[in-house]
């Protein structure tokens, strides 16, 4: 104890130099997450809250909307994981029938770029994309013969918007993990391969896919650990009156019920809610990636 | 390297890969190339035109008359530069200091920051806390309420971790502080992660509207991606309407608001698009490694 102390003293620059670190943790993490006690409590503008227990918690459960609400978040969520998820795989694998060259690069520099625009851009750009009267998507649709279609304000095709959309922001980026994986595979592996007459086919079944086994395994389980999370800055951008009933999720929820009508108690009761199965699911998955790939979160 | 000849199958590949790449391309174009064309002839730009017709600059100068505009590009401008610098020291000094073998207390701190990492409080909270501390509708509210990443500072304390215990030790031994031996070992040997978290802190920074948006809220506080969004997600043209009005007294020709709008866009893009080839070569590589090492 005594040694430590002392240890400690010797380090004193070292905790004046973590002292900015800290506090900015204190004021911005810890402070709201002790606010969030107020999801037990009535907020007062005036004089104290006072504590009502699970009140808000009863009230969340009968409100209908906030069943939706939870459909909404996870379906939108699955969507994105199960019809994205291979997406970049099958985009790495094609990539690498390509060698380092000048197509190859090409195809790799825009496809990263949309991953760097912020949502309100990628929403300007899918608006015009998607336009009934101008749009290409439309104009391609109608040279085939069919009529023009609103997508986003139809309920049937925006929630598949939202997944387009998102594919079309990440599936470059993500590739990358996948790439690094294939360029890590040993050359004499291939080789060896050819040797044994394998065709490209078997190649890419047999040498390159066993070796993306880990990352993949790996990412879906921290997906599934952030099923919670839809999108915020997405559906906040691409939501308009007659498909909010469909892409409406709890963090929009949140902002609408708590910031734009200030009922501060209840929003952080449906935030804490999302906040706890979120923490569950995040340490549960990444215990089960450690079991699998013995690799964590962190 | 053998079998890497043009076969079928690969020229399918290429065919699906090319369309894919110009799904991303013409869109981002088309933008482009309705901004700069001139105002008589952007009707006549279609869906997949990555040409501008009969080039102008008319949409820019509109968009740059509106006081508004000139003034969110600045505050963009301001919480970007200002909140990256702040960002970035803070992240690499913490880093530092958890990095330091004899720390006493670095076990809790580090479950700690996991603990934050993974608990998210969520907006009225945040909101809250910005209320509480006088925050509301200042820019600082925006600089400071993200300056460290927990993540981006993991990044960075792998690589403090990297360099050689020795030069430290020696620079100890020469009678460096802990304050020295930060600012002329660690910072000089550490440009590639600086550069490379500064490029987060940057595009996060400049992307950010949803915060903005309820953490500021006079007009004059306004950031580019708020307003972008008033324009184009909520359809609220009036602060562009003035400007063309301004114009169309001068008789130039009836503004397309669509080219407006894009122009408004690449305006929030350049930015990004100046920054693209150093992004490229750091962020890929850093991921690319990341990738590797796991």
């Amino acid at each position: 104890m005594r040694s430590k102390l002392k240890q400690m003293w010797t380090d004193k620059t070292l905790y004046f130099m973590l002292l900015p670190g800290l506090l900015y943790f204190i004021i911005f993490h810890v402070w709201p997450i002790i606010g969030m006690k107020l999801a037990f409590y009535d907020f007062r503008i005036m004089g104290n809250n006072v504590f009502v227990g699970l009140k808000y918690f009863r009230e969340l459960f009968s409100t209908p909307i906030f069943t939706q609400v939870i459909a909404n978040t996870l379906i939108i969520s699955a969507m994105k994981m199960f019809l994205i998820f291979p997406i970049p795989i099958i985009f790495a694998l094609m990539l690498n029938e390509f060698m380092n060259g000048k197509f190859r690069k090409t195809v790799q520099v825009v496809s990263y770029l949309p991953h760097f625009l912020s949502w309100v851009v990628i929403a300007g750009i899918w608006f015009e994309f998607l336009s009934k009267s101008t749009g290409a998507v439309n104009a391609l649709i109608q040279l085939f013969g069919f009529p023009a279609h609103d997508f986003l304000t139809d309920k049937d095709s925006i929630r598949w918007v939202l997944v387009a959309s998102e594919a079309w922001r990440n599936i470059g980026w993500d590739s990358i993990i996948f790439l690094a994986a294939i360029l890590g595979i040993n050359q004499s592996l291939y080789e060896a391969a050819y040797v044994d007459g394998a065709s490209r086919w078997h190649i890419v079944t047999r040498v390159v896919l066993p070796h993306l086994y880990v990352p993949m395994v790996t990412i879906f389980i921290l997906n599934v650990g952030f099923i919670m999370n839809a999108g915020l800055d997405q559906v906040l951008n691409f939501t308009n009156d007659s498909v909010n009933s469909q892409i409406d999720i709890i963090d929009t929820y949140v902002y609408r019920v708590g910031l734009i009508n200030g009922q501060y108690s209840f929003a952080t009761a449906a935030n804490l809610f999302k906040s706890a199965i979120g923490v569950t699911l995040v340490l549960s998955t990444h215990f089960i990636s450690k079991k699998l790939t013995s690799k964590g979160a962190w | 390297m053998v079998g890497r000849k043009i076969t079928v199958p690969k020229l399918l590949i290429g065919a699906i890969l090319s369309v894919l790449t110009l799904t991303m391309f013409v869109p981002i174009m088309n933008l482009f190339a309705k901004a700069f064309s001139s105002p008589d002839k952007v009707r006549l730009i279609h869906g997949y035109d990555i040409w501008p017709k009969g080039f102008s600059l008319v949409h820019f100068q509109v968009v740059f008359s509106n006081p508004l505009i000139g003034r969110a590009l600045l505050n963009s401008l301001f919480i970007t530069i200002v909140g990256t610098c702040i960002s970035v020291f803070f992240t690499t000094i913490t880093a530092y200091v958890l990095t330091r073998k004899n720390l006493v207390g670095k076990t809790p701190l580090m479950i700690f920051l996991i603990i934050i990492m993974i608990f998210e409080p969520g907006i009225v909270q945040e909101y809250m806390v910005i209320k509480d501390l006088h925050l509301l509708d200042s820019l600082w509210a925006m600089v400071i309420y993200r300056t460290i990443n927990v993540f981006y500072l993991i990044i960075m304390m792998r690589f403090i971790e990297e360099i050689p215990e020795s030069l430290m030790e020696a620079a100890k031994i020469d009678g460096a502080g802990h304050m020295r031996t930060f600012t002329s070992i660690v910072l000089p040997l550490a440009k590639v992660p600086l550069l490379t978290i500064s490029m987060f802190y940057v595009v996060a920074r400049w992307n950010e509207f949803f915060k903005s948006s309820i953490f500021l809220s006079s007009r004059e506080n306004t950031v580019l991606q708020v307003l972008l969004r008033q324009f184009i997600v909520e359809g609220d043209t009036s602060a562009l309407v003035g400007s063309a009005n301004l114009l169309k007294n001068n008789n130039i020709a009836q503004l397309d608001f669509s080219a407006l709008k894009a122009a408004t866009i690449v305006i929030a893009m350049v930015p990004i698009l100046l920054l693209y080839p150093i992004i490229l070569k750091h962020f890929a590589k850093g991921v690319m490694e990341g990738g590797v090492k796991e």
